[in-house]
């Protein structure tokens, strides 16, 4: 990839970045608080988008879809065109709950294509490895609550829905409460992946140059990830709760599980 | 000293026999002051819509149920007009009745609070009048406690039973704390009027009142600082409502199944509470099988308001048990305290002798060094404390024991005390 085209990726990738703040802050604070500017970023960084698309391809000489690194460029920018059309067109706000992540974190894959030669220091490159590990524990407690909270809504809610007076269910919680634990352990949940995510693949990158895009283990944290956002946007959008949201939080919770397993096994391999 | 309790209940006498007994808030100090006139030590009178309780200690040497006589002889003209209705309970049947009452055990609805209220304002009273101050002050603050660990270790109280209550409990198990939350009332039905009452004090502050007729919607609005909508216009607000109470005359559903898909939609599937106590129902039943909507008409509320009844008595059986197991420890504590000033008699009596002669003692050996001095001192303490312990188990023993009396009486002579 050309340099000047991977630095318009990178201003485009910074910009959306402030997509991905809106996203978090509207997921944890249920309003949208920074959408405006987010959105005007968002225009932007496409903008640049577009120029790092024309360039690659004017350098290269053909249409930029050579690899995975590009055809995630390509992606993001399409995604990035079509909100932004939907926007202009039906002013679904909501949507960006889920574009504007799901952009950022494509963006920012596709401009890590050019590998950095090694780490500055081995304290440095264990640090991050920490933060990342910590946040994505946190992020998995997060969701075994989000999940333990949504099957007990499921229950409760068959209870109240069935009549019953079952001694058993006085000591769950209110459907209320129930549903505000959901949101905070799922917004806050959502914040500690998608950092952690980044920092993990920033790792990576420095780490193992541009192979790390086929490792197995980073491809499932991205799926868990990508379950996680649909989870937030189905919350924040369609309000699910009751049944949908407890069968998507479980199989949220799975998938972290197996990305753990998946971590334990590279830890094994590394050692 | 006796303790005897003397009563009228909602399960012995009926109300115009109940409200003969009643002594008003007011008369209750002269009340008070006779009895102890009479002859009693302690007093407190309890006298509420379900039950008037007449509590007094008297000395040994009185009958209390002599004192009683003569105080529904002077107060209310005559003790038989209650015959074969008072109850006279004494000892431990009395101290067992009170822990029932504090408890509302033995209350008309079982687990209901306001009795340990009214029992503590009986309390405050006599208190304030100095008519408590010994065995009927230890039982009654024993009561209380006692009460408040039947509500700690049952759920007794917690469960909703009347139709209205239940609504409000239904509510809080949906939406948690009421606070903020939004209610329509279709209709003007009693029953409607009376759950919203219900879910305002509970922290339901934005009340609507929709209704055919607009003057009554304002009307019913104003009880609630609440807001009428005009009736065409409620299906339009549902969305932003997160209780509705339908009482109203309609002869047919005001609210459908794909209204409620709508509106449910529309509230982004937050739950929504419906509660149709009309008859003829005002909600198509089948409004209930929509996801995030509960729906409960009078019967299902009955149904309710049936199984926590019968959760209260299982709740009841456990509170009974922890009656008896205070009962037995008040008793057992009253009984040591019977014996205790003799207790105390007997061991100053000896610490007398004890300190007198070893005093005689030291001053014929005045060559003694201090570390000499305090032995001896330790041994005479300690052959004392020998000499007192059998005496001393045996009053503890005995106490409270049908012929423990001469055991005690034998002591007191043997040592003179």
């Amino acid at each position: 990839m050309g340099e000047s085209s991977l630095l318009w990726l990178r201003v485009a990738a910074g910009l959306y970045s402030l997509g991905l703040l809106d996203a978090i802050i509207t997921v944890l604070r249920r309003r949208e608080s920074l959408f405006r500017p987010a959105l005007t970023a968002f225009g932007l960084g496409a903008l640049f988008h577009l120029v790092s698309i024309v360039e690659q391809g004017l350098t290269q000489h053909h249409f930029p879809a050579n690899d995975i690194f590009e055809t995630l460029s390509l992606c993001a920018f399409a995604v990035t065109l079509t909100f932004l059309g939907i926007y202009w067109r039906y002013k679904a706000e909501s949507l960006s709950v889920f574009v504007f992540p799901l952009v950022f974190v494509m963006t920012l894959v596709a401009a890590l294509r050019n590998p950095v030669s090694h780490w500055q220091s081995e304290s440095v490159r264990n640090t991050w490895l920490i933060i990342h590990i910590v946040l994505a524990v946190a992020a998995y407690a997060a969701l075994f609550f989000t999940a333990v909270a949504a099957v007990v809504y499921l229950l409760q809610e068959r209870q109240l829905k069935r009549k019953q007076s079952l001694a058993i269910y006085r000591i769950f919680p209110p459907l209320g409460t129930l549903d505000e634990l959901i949101s905070r352990t799922l917004g806050a949940g959502f914040a500690f992946i998608t950092i952690s995510i980044i920092i993990g693949v920033v790792w990576a990158h420095i780490e193992y140059g541009t192979s790390w895009i086929d490792n197995g283990v980073i491809s499932t944290a991205f799926a868990t990830w990508g379950i996680y956002l649909a989870l937030i946007f189905f919350r924040v959008s369609a309000g699910w709760r009751g049944r949908k949201a407890a069968i998507l939080a479980i199989v949220a919770l799975c998938c972290s599980a197996a990305t753990w397993i998946a971590h334990a096994q590279l830890e094994k391999r590394l050692q | 000293m006796k303790l005897l309790i003397t009563g009228l209940s909602h399960k012995t006498a009926p109300v115009h026999l109940r409200e003969k007994l009643a002594v008003a808030e007011s008369a209750l100090p002269d009340a008070l002051h006779q009895l102890q006139n009479l002859g009693a030590s302690e007093a407190v009178i309890l006298s509420t819509c379900n039950r008037v309780e007449i509590a007094l200690t008297a000395p040994d040497h009185m009958t209390p149920g002599l004192i009683m006589d003569r105080f529904l002889a002077d107060w209310q003209g005559s003790a038989t007009a209650f015959e074969g209705h008072i109850y006279r309970l004494e000892s431990r049947e009395a101290i067992q009745h009170l822990f029932r009452v504090a408890s509302s055990l033995d209350s008309m609805v079982v687990g209901e609070p306001q009795i340990l209220g009214q029992l503590k304002g009986a309390y405050a009273i006599a208190k304030t009048e100095g008519a408590v101050g010994g065995l009927l002050e230890t039982v009654m603050t024993r009561a209380f406690s006692v009460a408040k660990r039947v509500r700690t270790e049952t759920g007794i109280g917690q469960m909703a039973v009347s139709v209205s209550y239940a609504a409000v409990e239904l509510a809080r198990k949906i939406f948690g704390s009421l606070q903020g939350h939004s209610v329509m009332i279709i209709g003007s039905g009693k029953m409607g009027e009376l759950a919203a009452k219900h879910l305002h004090r509970s922290g339901a502050r934005k009340i609507f009142v929709t209704n055919r007729t607009a003057e009554r919607a304002e009307q019913m609005a104003a009880l609630f600082n609440g807001q009428a909508v005009d009736y065409t216009r409620f299906l339009a607000m549902l969305p932003e409502i997160d209780i509705v109470i339908a009482s109203s005359g309609a002869p047919h559903y005001i609210l459908h199944r794909e209204d409620m898909q709508r509106v449910i939609a529309a509230r982004k599937n937050k739950p929504m509470f419906l509660i149709d106590i009309a008859v003829p129902r005002n909600i198509d039943p089948a409004v209930n099988d929509v996801e995030g909507v509960f729906l409960y008409d009078v019967d299902d509320l009955e149904g309710v308001v049936n199984a926590n009844i019968k959760e209260r008595s299982k709740q009841a059986e456990q509170a009974e048990a922890i009656v008896t197991e205070e009962v037995e420890r008040v008793l057992s504590r009253l009984k040591i305290e019977a014996v205790t000033p003799t207790i105390i008699s007997l061991q100053e009596q000896l610490e007398q002798i004890r300190s007198a002669e070893v005093t005689r003692a030291l001053r014929r050996m005045p060559n003694l060094t201090l570390d000499q001095q305090q032995q001896i001192e330790a041994l005479t303490k300690s052959i004392v404390n020998k000499i007192a312990h059998g005496p001393i188990s045996e009053l503890r023993r005995n106490a409270g024991q049908p012929e423990g009396e001469h055991v005690i009486e034998a002591i007191r002579k043997v040592f003179h005390l």
